[in-house]
């Protein structure tokens, strides 16, 4: 079905944009950059009064701040980066949180398991991924038969399985935290690429934890983690793939229109399959870097984090109706939610308040995809659907 | 080692610009307060901290964790430590082992930790695995627990099934409280059966449903132990709602005004108070003082119970050990 103002300027002989006034082209370039500009004006903010309320104690672009940042949005970022597919075919998955939890108990009992079963560190690392990953796999496996063979409702399969994977986890953690795992683990899950001292006597160290003490230690701020790094290739994978091949092709023409994508021969049930794979894969890894974070498994490690990453989700733009969204918007709407505790901490206001803030977001948010449809006339959706 | 010269050079500016913002003001300190959770007992042991920083003069940064949990805390934690100002944080590590590292990570900070409530590894500081904290300020929970046990098998009269109702595994407090309670069971009571714990994961809702899902298995049980606020508050009412008030004993940790309710109306037997604004208050006076050169703290201080029962909730001695906000 064609917009019928569309129409009309077809048969008028002029492309729709040309009819546009600049208030229009305005208003649909600022619904394309509102989110990076909200998160520009939030950092501005924080940069500016962090200092002015502590008398300049503290400031909020320092070196470890940043990384910290970077730290905090890993889990949110993890279970959005699927979710950003997932939604966009206009699907949902809301087992992510309780599946993170059970990739966490799953790496942290394979990686206990291969360690005293005498295997070296690194490769008892590695089957910890492989069992997380898998296992989330499995899950996510399961979700996507359920949703395209026997056409059950995403939102109620994925309730469903997010109550059975808790019970899982619960069961097979047995007291919820999974502990005993070799401390040389720390390092993976803490560790940086870069170290660098500040001041005196300091400098900058590569690949090597610098052995300081005292007072340099103090000055030392650790700059990309290990689990920040894996979390980028995770995030420029996802980003090729949404933007650069035919699967990506394929998850924005099944949002758009199912019927649509069936008729033109995309393997639609194949294809949610495949997306619900990747949505529980992303939270799999989640829950393997909690594991080397905390150096312990835990059942409810993922539990808060659901609701903040399908926020994170909708500030960075993915329409719920699907067809319409990006990864690095997801990035954004991770970083808008740990730019917000992180400041609203340094700023010592309650960080209750990030709650409020998220919550007008995520409104707005939709509020602005909308009026992106009111000022283009509705042509996206209307040759969408 | 493989260290960059070179860059050393580039990055001095830098480091000259951030090396003037993260000095700390010297002669004062500035202390960072991260409890567990919103509830009660944390309410009254800020009392505490805030009432100490008064008196003291010093500057206390609070930040309530919305939720029990690290993945909560953790991300606070770390914005405290990069604020860079801080030069103690007195915290309730939301799990034993997981916070090992993230609360390391402030110690290698230069902030120093001291843990309330709830500690790290052991709990001691001395000779256990974990060494870093200044010291643990906190009730000896496995005595409260065996307080518990004598006082909930002395009210069912020696025998019959007991069953606990917990928050959250490997936590340190409300585990010494489980160990302690089955300890004293097992050992001086073997007419008692102990069951649980379950886990409500810090809802009193959940505990509510947990516990009257007990009563209704178990025709047998005459005691329920609480082992902290919602633990104590769920199994209230649900023995309450089971219409069992008088006839199934309840035993609360912790002091809360419901829990005196509840007392009052025969549902709870004893309620076993702990000391958060004395937690509060010594944490922050550990702080000046080790900032002003005291080398003899001790590492663990166990700061005692108010045991509280009908007799004597009306003494104004005990009374005060009920945990009370103003304005709340």
């Amino acid at each position: 079905m064609i917009d019928p103002r569309s129409r009309i300027t077809l048969l008028a002989g002029t492309r729709p944009s040309t009819l546009r006034t600049s208030a229009q082209r305005f208003g649909l370039l600022l619904s394309r950059i509102w989110a990076w500009l909200f998160l520009g004006l939030m950092v501005l903010f924080f940069v500016v009064a962090v200092p002015l309320v502590s008398d300049g104690a503290v400031n909020f672009l320092t070196i470890r701040n940043t990384q910290n940042i970077l730290v905090a949005i890993i889990p949110v970022l993890l279970l959005g980066l699927g979710q950003t597919f997932v939604i966009i075919a206009a699907g949902i998955d809301l087992s992510v949180g309780w599946v993170m939890s059970l990739a966490s108990v799953l790496s942290a009992l394979a990686l206990r398991w291969a360690f005293d079963g005498g295997a070296p560190l690194f490769p008892s690392v590695l089957i910890g991924l492989v069992a997380g990953v898998g296992g989330a796999a499995a899950v996510g496996f399961v979700n996507g038969v359920i949703i395209s063979k026997l056409k059950v409702p995403a939102f109620i399969v994925t309730l469903g399985t997010s109550f059975i994977v808790r019970g899982v986890a619960y069961l097979m953690s047995e007291n919820t935290t999974v502990i005993g795992l070799p401390a040389g683990l720390r390092a993976y899950g803490n560790d940086a690429l870069i170290y660098y001292v500040r001041g005196e006597g300091g400098g900058l160290y590569f690949l090597n934890r610098p052995e300081v003490s005292g007072e340099l230690l103090r000055r030392m701020d650790p700059i990309l983690p290990y689990p920040v790094i894996l979390t980028a290739c995770v995030v420029v994978c996802a980003m090729f793939l949404l933007r650069r091949t035919q699967f990506g092709r394929h998850t924005y023409a099944i949002g758009g229109s199912m019927e649509a994508a069936e008729r033109t021969g995309i393997p639609v049930d194949r294809h949610v399959i495949k997306l619900y794979i990747l949505s529980a894969s992303t939270a799999g890894i989640a829950g393997f870097l909690s594991t080397l974070r905390f150096t312990a498994g835990s059942a409810v490690i993922g539990d808060p984090l659901l609701l903040s990453s399908i926020a994170a989700v909708i500030i960075g733009g993915v329409s719920l109706f699907g067809g319409a969204g990006t990864v690095i918007g997801t990035v954004i709407g991770a970083l808008i939610i740990a730019v917000l505790t992180t400041g609203l901490v340094m700023l010592n206001v309650e960080a209750f308040w990030q709650f409020i803030v998220v919550g007008t977001v995520v409104i707005v948010a939709v509020l602005i995809d909308q009026s992106r449809d009111l000022i283009t006339g509705r042509q996206r959706r209307s040759t969408a659907k | 080692m493989f260290r960059k010269q070179s860059l050393f050079a580039v990055a001095a500016g830098l480091a000259l610009a951030l090396a003037s913002t993260s000095g700390h003001a010297a002669g004062k300190i500035k202390i960072g307060f991260l409890p567990g959770v919103v509830d009660p007992f944390y309410q009254v042991m800020q009392l505490g901290v805030e009432a100490a920083a008064k008196d003291l003069g010093i500057d206390v940064v609070t930040q309530v964790p919305s939720t029990w949990g690290v993945a909560v805390q953790t991300p606070i934690l770390d914005s405290m430590i990069a604020r860079g100002d801080l030069n103690y944080i007195i915290t309730a590590p939301t799990d034993k082992d997981q916070m090992v590292g993230p609360l390391k990570a402030a110690a290698d900070a230069g902030i120093k930790v001291i843990t309330v409530d709830t500690f790290l590894g052991n709990g001691d500081y001395v000779n256990g695995a974990v060494k870093f904290p200044l010291s643990y300020i906190g009730s000896d929970n496995t005595e409260g627990g065996r307080i518990s046990a004598r006082a909930l098998a002395k009210a069912i009269g020696g025998e019959g099934v007991v069953y606990i109702n917990s928050t959250n595994p490997n936590v340190s407090s409300v585990e010494g409280r489980e160990k302690g309670f089955k300890e004293v069971m097992e050992r001086d009571f073997p007419k008692i059966k102990a069951l649980g714990p379950d886990y409500n994961l810090d809802d009193p809702n959940k505990a509510t449903q947990q516990t009257a899902a007990v009563l209704e298995r178990e025709p047998k049980l005459g005691g329920v132990f609480g082992t902290n606020v919602f633990s104590a508050q769920g199994a209230g009412a649900a023995v309450v709602n089971g219409g069992l008030a008088g006839h199934v004993q309840v035993v609360a940790y912790d002091a809360t005004k419901l829990a005196i309710e509840l007392m009052n109306k025969g549902v709870v037997t004893m309620v076993l108070a702990q000391k958060p604004f004395d937690m509060g208050y010594m944490a922050v006076q550990f702080a000046a003082a080790d900032a002003a050169g005291v080398t003899s703290l001790p590492r663990r201080v166990e700061t005692g119970f108010a045991i509280i029962t009908k007799d004597n909730v009306k003494d104004p001695a005990i009374a005060r050990f009920i945990y009370q906000v103003p304005g709340k």
